[in-house]
């Protein structure tokens, strides 16, 4: 379906994308350039504020039962070597939480308080991963393991080719 | 406008056939009383009886988790913290609105045990019920919202001065077991959209609730370890040290951004299908306010 009846559809049934006062309705405003906003309560306050949040969430379908808007599905990547990654920018990227945010979930040299979702990433290089393979693992890995919790990266469109390259010769760079 | 309407929902018949892609995470059992942890983290007979919580368990950063950060609830935590002062003037805000009584007649409009309940003893414990006068299933604090509209105040649900007098409302049934019924009936409609909810794989992570509290339990993300989904409701609305009094409604919301996508406003029926979910699984557990949680 076209995206614009998508985006229409939306407005309809999980409320409008013009902003406040709809219930139910998906808190957003198109005239910030986030268009996302985030609830603040004032003290002793019988209103509730709503504030622009950092991020610009205007694209993903939200909570709401009838949400038409689509998740991306799963993608094979079309990797192409040589790698040409910058291991510099690409643990930038890893540290970075709102772009690789590898960090959040894998323990990463450096970081005092690393998640343990997954594997520990500080020795990764003995893992012997092939660049492809490593690249794929981040551009999106439902391709090989369905149930995974890792978000891909790629296939959602947060780390561009050249991003996951630098991730790649970030960790392999790792002894 | 009408019209507009029915031409759109002509034109777009044919999209309901096609579903949009999500993935689901595979659904585990969920069972509508606080025990049915016992089979996702067992981690309830550690915080089952919130007078005796094994302290050792608080003082090891890594075992602490297991307590479901129960050791932060009232009683049980005495300590003074801006959610008792929310208490106060959610005491002060009822007697004003209810200086006619109706206020209060309002709120309790609701049949517990078969018979018509006039006291805010166990309110607390029986939502989100069915209302009769909305037409549909709704939380305390929608219902709050609307009954302070009668008095002619506003009450916006999640403002701090709804979860002011919610959690005046909920201090009434302090140690009251959560019992909601969700064996039937509109109840179970939003349990199972609630449930349904709570697999959905959403967002700019691509990520369920359950990702997280079914499938992560005991990992940590940097320095916060993911606990068990069961239980929670208790100690609703809760002191944040960095947002302030959050109702169980505005926590979806700034879990929604934190996951990666956009917050519905508080009392969208999505929220409240999920309010039920969470409620069920506190059904036996006791109310617990004024709490905080970081
Ligand atoms: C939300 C948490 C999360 C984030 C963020 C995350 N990962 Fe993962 N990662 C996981 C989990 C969990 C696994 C284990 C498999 C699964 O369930 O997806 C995993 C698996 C992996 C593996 C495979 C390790 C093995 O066992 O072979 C690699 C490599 C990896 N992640 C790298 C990264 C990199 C690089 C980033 C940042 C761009 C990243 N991850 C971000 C959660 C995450
Ligand atoms: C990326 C992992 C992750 C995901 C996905 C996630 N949460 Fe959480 N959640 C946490 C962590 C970590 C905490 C804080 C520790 C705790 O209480 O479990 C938390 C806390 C909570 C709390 C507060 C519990 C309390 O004691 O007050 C609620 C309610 C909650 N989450 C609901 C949800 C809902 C609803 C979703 C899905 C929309 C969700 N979470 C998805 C990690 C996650």
């Amino acid at each position: 379906m076209h995206t614009i009846w998508r985006v229409i559809l939306v407005a309809f049934l999980c409320g409008s994308p013009l902003g406040y006062g709809y219930t139910p309705g998906e808190m957003m405003d198109p005239k910030i350039p986030t268009k996302t906003l985030m609830p603040k309560i004032k003290v002793d306050s019988g209103l509730l504020e709503w504030v622009p949040y950092s991020v610009d969430l205007s694209p993903w379908p939200t909570l709401c039962v009838d949400d038409p808007r689509p998740m991306p599905r799963p993608k094979k990547a079309q990797y192409v070597g040589p790698l040409r990654g910058d291991a510099v920018r690409g643990k930038a990227i890893a540290m970075d939480t709102q772009r690789g945010n590898c960090v959040t979930c894998h323990a990463i040299p450096g970081e005092e308080w690393p998640g343990t979702f997954g594997r520990d990433l500080r020795h990764y290089k003995q893992m012997r991963m092939s660049d492809a393979d490593l690249y794929q693992q981040i551009y999106d890995v439902r391709t090989s393991a369905p149930r995974a919790v890792m978000p891909p990266f790629g296939a959602l469109g947060i780390l561009s080719d050249q991003d996951i390259r630098d991730v790649v010769a970030y960790l392999q760079s790792l002894e | 406008m009408r019209n507009l309407i029915v031409v759109l929902g002509l034109m777009l018949a044919p999209a309901w056939a096609d579903e949009p892609y999500k993935e689901y995470t595979s659904a585990e059992h969920f069972e509508p009383h606080v025990s049915g942890d016992l089979q996702l983290t067992g981690t309830y007979r550690y915080w089952k009886d919130p007078a005796k919580l094994d302290l050792r368990l608080a003082g090891h950063p890594d075992d602490s988790w297991k307590l479901n950060w129960k050791h932060m609830d009232y009683p049980f935590n005495k300590e003074m913290h801006a959610g008792h002062l929310a208490l106060d003037r959610g005491l002060t805000l009822f007697k004003k609105l209810n200086r006619s009584g109706t206020f209060k007649n309002c709120l309790v409009m609701y049949r517990l045990n078969g018979k018509y309940e006039t006291s805010l003893r166990g309110l607390r414990t029986a939502f989100p019920a069915y209302r009769t006068d909305l037409g549909r299933v709704a939380g305390l604090e929608e219902v709050i919202e609307h009954c302070a509209a009668l008095e002619g105040e506003v009450l916006q649900n999640g403002s701090h001065d709804n979860s002011a007098v919610s959690l005046y409302v909920a201090s009434q049934s302090l140690g009251m077991p959560i019992q909601i019924d969700v064996s039937s009936g509109p109840l179970r409609e939003a349990w199972k959209r609630g449930e349904r909810l709570y697999h959905q794989k959403i967002g700019r992570n691509n990520m369920s609730c359950a990702s997280c509290h079914v499938e992560r339990v005991g990992q940590s993300l940097r320095a916060t370890v993911v606990t068990s989904p069961y239980g929670d409701v208790a100690h609703y609305p809760v002191y944040r040290d960095r947002f302030g009094i959050t109702s169980l409604h505005i926590r979806f919301a700034q879990c929604s951004l934190e996951l990666g996508f956009n917050a519905l406003k508080p009392g969208s029926p999505a929220y409240t299908d999920m309010e039920v979910f969470m409620t069920a699984l506190t059904n036996g557990y006791p109310v617990s306010v004024p709490s905080e949680r970081p």
